[in-house]
């Protein structure tokens, strides 16, 4: 009997995407949810700004890098 | 007849490939560490443009300032009220040359992204992110040093009223967060950024280039419709990379900012007093 | 159809867009160097000058205004001292010019009550000195008109009737006369 010669599908690609667009949900939702706090509080107490804003870009900072991670994964498989 | 690199059949979508996009031979030096390509070339101008903007600022600056001087003086003192200050602050006034050059540099570097001619965001390649993350991360370690001398790397690995056996777990954790993750994705978001700024302007050029021209000239009688079809989609695709190039200044302006800033809230976190 | 970007396939080629390539970070190390050192060395330190420049001209400007100000301050002061030395003055003046109004009525009166008192002490004397010369007159012309009153009635040898008459008479005379 013949063997079924299969046409081989490169499927790196759609690999790549389905990283990154993973990896890009949690630190979407996350940085939107912090953002939006962080504005509310901005809001609530305008003194504070200036500091909400650095703490704001410290967690932005922190909730990104798993979406950077994810990026530099879909180059790397 | 294409006027571009990308080469495709008549009728047929022309294939990019990051390489095309994102790789640059060699100019001189080939095959040594420095060799020297097109990035090297728009690095050195990013350098001369950022320091002509400000020795012509500033550098026969007067009391009462004209336009130019009074912009580059908004962007230093941004740099220095929102930033340091706001930041770090008092304490922060020495580190405002190192911001600023940082925040001018990325800035002109970022804009080539959308210069006529240029098209290549310096910082659209990992060398340069890299190296000024690298900047970044020897300047807060350095600070916390020289603030808390060698206390630094315990108040910054131990939080204060943790007990024993979850510090097994926090010390990695910390470490790994503060000393690694830190400098990767500073450098990873500005370059990811880039680059895809510039893929996308690449694929909206390339597209509209693709359906006005190229493909078009595959269906060359009886086609009518098709070419009508074909024309608007290339119009679609010539105003939505105009409407590109005004995101990407957005773009390239905010991420010069959270670079800067970003350095500017490791550099607080390493000199602040531990709590 | 291909998509339009398709991923490089070698390992080699994927790590080449993540990793920096060494010449890259080179010279972008070299010209981050040179912006670093010229801005730091001299643009900056150029803009703090102009700063501490412009600082000081405003304070300068201030510290001019504020002299400016009490400068002001001090000649509202004086010509406000200088008014009311002025209205002092004045009410001096007039305050003299009254005195000597006053003195100057006071005089003119009792100059005036003093020549209405000679005149009128004058006018008595006159009076007294014509009635004494009136009188003195009178006696002469009375004794002259009793001699020739006498003389008349010597000659005419007159009863005391007829006398009577004669005297009355002549008295009429005298009356109807004056």
């Amino acid at each position: 009997m013949d063997p079924i010669i299969v046409d081989p599908v490169d499927l790196t690609p759609l690999a790549q995407a389905l990283v990154y667009g993973l990896a890009a949900i949690g630190p979407a939702l996350g940085i939107g949810y912090l953002v939006g706090k962080a504005i509310e509080s901005m809001a609530r107490q305008p003194e504070t700004a200036g500091m909400l804003r650095t703490t704001m870009f410290l967690g932005i900072a922190f909730v990104e890098a798993l979406a950077l991670f994810g990026f530099v994964l879909a180059f790397i498989i | 007849m294409s006027i571009l690199a990308v080469q495709a059949e008549p009728g047929e979508f022309p294939e990019i490939r990051l390489d095309d996009l994102f790789e640059f031979p060699a100019i001189l030096f080939d095959g040594t560490v420095f060799a020297f390509n097109r990035m090297g070339l728009l690095y050195l101008l990013a350098a001369g443009i950022t320091i002509a903007l400000m020795l012509g600022a500033f550098l026969n600056a007067k009391v009462v300032p004209g336009r130019f001087q009074s912009a580059m003086e908004a962007i230093v003192e941004l740099i220095r009220n929102n930033i340091v200050l706001e930041v770090i602050g008092p304490k922060g006034l020495r580190y405002v040359p190192l911001l600023g050059s940082m925040f001018l540099f990325i800035l002109v570097g970022n804009l080539f992204g959308i210069t006529p001619f240029i098209n290549m965001p310096a910082n659209g390649r990992m060398a340069m992110p890299a190296f000024l993350a690298i900047v970044t991360w020897t300047v807060f370690i350095a600070a916390g040093i020289r603030a808390h001398g060698l206390r630094y790397f315990k108040n910054a690995l131990i939080p204060s009223g943790v007990p024993l056996p979850i510090l097994f777990l926090l010390v990695p954790i910390e470490l790994v967060s503060t000393f690694v993750v830190r400098p990767l994705t500073l450098a990873v978001r500005l370059f990811a950024n880039m680059m895809a700024g510039h893929i996308l302007l690449a694929v909206a050029f390339l597209a509209t280039n693709a359906f006005l021209i190229d493909v078009n000239a595959g269906f060359t009688d009886a086609h009518f419709f098709v070419n009508g079809a074909l024309s608007v989609m290339g119009i679609l695709t010539l105003l939505g990379s105009v409407a590109l190039i005004g995101f990407e200044l957005l773009v390239s302006v905010l991420q010069a900012y959270i670079f800067t800033i970003l350095t500017a809230v490791y550099i607080a976190s390493s000199v602040e007093e531990a709590h | 159809m291909d998509p339009i970007i398709v991923a490089v396939e070698d390992a080699g080629g994927a790590y080449g867009v993540i990793l920096p390539a060494p010449g890259e970070l080179l010279w972008g190390a070299v010209a981050f160097t040179i912006v670093f050192v010229i801005l730091s060395k001299l643009a900056f330190p150029a803009l703090g000058r102009v700063l501490d420049d412009r600082a000081a001209a405003i304070q300068g400007k201030m510290e001019e205004a504020d002299a400016k100000l009490v400068e002001a301050e001090e000649a509202r002061r004086s010509y406000e001292a200088s008014v009311a030395d002025a209205r002092g003055e004045a009410n001096r003046i007039i305050e003299d010019a009254k005195v000597t109004a006053e003195q100057l009525r006071a005089d003119i009166l009792t100059r005036a009550e003093a020549e209405a008192t000679s005149m009128l002490e004058r006018a008595q004397a006159d009076i007294s000195a014509e009635r004494d010369r009136a009188l003195q007159e009178l006696r002469t012309q009375v004794g002259a008109l009793s001699v020739e009153l006498a003389s008349r009635i010597v000659e005419r040898e007159l009863d005391t009737a007829t006398h009577q008459t004669l005297v009355d008479e002549y008295i009429q005379q005298l009356s109807s006369q004056n």
